[in-house]
């Protein structure tokens, strides 16, 4: 009676402390720092540049995008724009979340001309209106929880095993998208999501609240303003990227 | 025809700027230094108010908007017309999904509200920028936004008031500003790729 107490207490300990550890393992904060991170400064930019070329001929990109509405729909479309050579890149899969229409519509123009990219679209209900009661918000949470989730379990299927990224901005929604993708991985042990965020550029001293819980999840978070770096010190600051 | 074009955004109205722009001492500033039209994204909203304004001003009889709907990315123009002392020209839509072309083909001068998108927008095309920042609005990162741009030497700032604008008009008339340079940035590049293949294949170390 006694030792199968004590052996349900052990493997009880021995299971908690695998999932912290997987915890500790899939989430950014304990990650050591790149150490070859000065010496990449000096490879010049033609040997990257061509090193990505190869690549990217090789095993096409995967790469989901969280499309949001007005201004983070606004620069998230620049940024595609202005990194096309390897985001719109002939080949390229692109899974692409929207909540509104004219972000879909938006989007649609950029990609017009391009035939080689083969897009999937999901559409994501959002997580509040504004003036909805509390009763109302619950609900819509619930569905927005539910149905992000089986678009999560579908993008992350697909892109298993295959060269990808998750391409975050500003909307609440991240939020949502970026904790799903980070409970999939602490489940299934051989992966990882992947999730860039891009702090909008409207925050030049503080981050914005989805920047300050995807902080927290993301494996790479940039920002647009070097004063981030003081506040956010994982931070990686490119100068303006959209 | 030498343009301003004036964009207050898509989400909410920028009445003061309107107000200030349709201002007769500052449409004087702006003859001054060779402008004689002024094309204005006034947002959803705020046609009826400003077709109130412009009743009260002294306008030609037979204007015809030299510029469709079609071509200003809208499905139809708000408000357009000559002024009858000095043939300054004004031509407003609620919304277009033409900013970009507008700003190419038609500005000479921009006059924004203090967005993001506006501002890359004029700066992507090199256009001369003067950003008005909305002190009406709550949560508001624009004065910061606007100041960081100012202190980079991209734009001018400055209030939504005529008299305001007019100071803008004279330093961005007879200063140099500085060039707003996009270069493709190789560090992020690396970094989306690194991200994207490193745990994969193991081929990028």
């Amino acid at each position: 009676m006694e030792l199968s107490v004590v052996h349900w207490f052990a493997s009880g300990i021995l299971i908690i402390s695998l999932i912290l550890s997987r915890i500790l393992f899939v989430l950014p904060f304990f990650r050591l720092n790149e150490s070859h991170k000065q010496d990449e400064q000096n490879i010049p930019d033609e040997t990257i540049r061509k090193k990505i070329e190869s690549l990217t001929n090789n095993k096409p990109l995967n790469a989901f995008i969280f499309l949001g509405s007005g201004g983070h729909t606004g620069e998230m479309l620049r940024l595609l724009q202005n990194f096309n050579e390897i985001l719109l890149k002939s080949g390229a899969i692109l899974h692409i979340g929207y909540s509104d229409d004219q972000s879909y519509q938006k989007f649609q123009n950029l990609v017009k001309g391009k035939k080689d990219i083969n897009v999937q679209y999901y559409h994501f209900v959002k997580a509040r209106e504004v003036n909805a009661g509390l009763l109302q918000s619950l609900i819509s949470i619930t569905k927005t929880l539910i149905t992000s989730l089986i678009h999560i379990i579908t993008i992350k299927y697909k892109m298993i095993n295959k060269p990808h990224l998750v391409l975050l901005n500003g909307p609440g929604t991240c939020c949502i998208i970026a904790l799903w993708f980070k409970i999939i991985d602490i489940l299934l042990f051989f992966t990882s999501s992947n999730i860039i965020y891009v702090e909008s550029l409207a925050r030049i001293n503080t981050l914005s609240m989805t920047g300050k819980i995807l902080y927290l999840f993301a494996d790479q978070f940039v920002v647009q303003w070097e004063e981030l770096i003081q506040v956010a010190p994982r931070a990686k600051y490119f100068g303006i990227l959209v | 025809m030498k343009t301003i074009f004036v964009t207050c955004g898509a989400t909410v109205p920028f009445p003061d700027l309107i107000t200030s722009v349709l201002d007769k001492k500052f449409i004087d500033t702006a003859i001054k230094f060779g402008y004689n039209r002024l094309i204005a994204q006034i947002g959803n909203g705020y046609t009826e108010t400003l077709l109130k304004n412009v009743s009260k001003l002294d306008t030609t009889n037979n204007y015809i908007c030299p510029l469709t709907a079609e071509q200003l990315g809208c499905n139809e123009v708000a408000c357009s017309f000559k002024l009858k002392a000095n043939d300054f020209e004004f031509i407003a839509i609620a919304y277009s999904s033409k900013i970009e072309d507008i700003i190419r083909n038609h500005a000479s001068l921009v006059i924004s509200h203090a967005g993001t998108g506006s501002i890359l927008d004029a700066l992507k095309l090199t256009k001369r920028l003067i950003v008005c920042v909305n002190d009406k609005l709550m949560d508001n990162h624009q004065q910061q936004i606007a100041d960081k741009f100012e202190d980079l030497g991209y734009i001018v700032a400055c209030k939504a008031t005529s008299a305001s604008l007019m100071r803008g008009i004279d330093i961005i008339q007879t200063n140099t500003l500085q060039e707003f340079s996009t270069t493709r940035n190789t560090n992020f590049e690396n970094l989306l790729i690194k991200t994207a293949y490193s745990n994969t294949t193991g081929l990028y170390k």
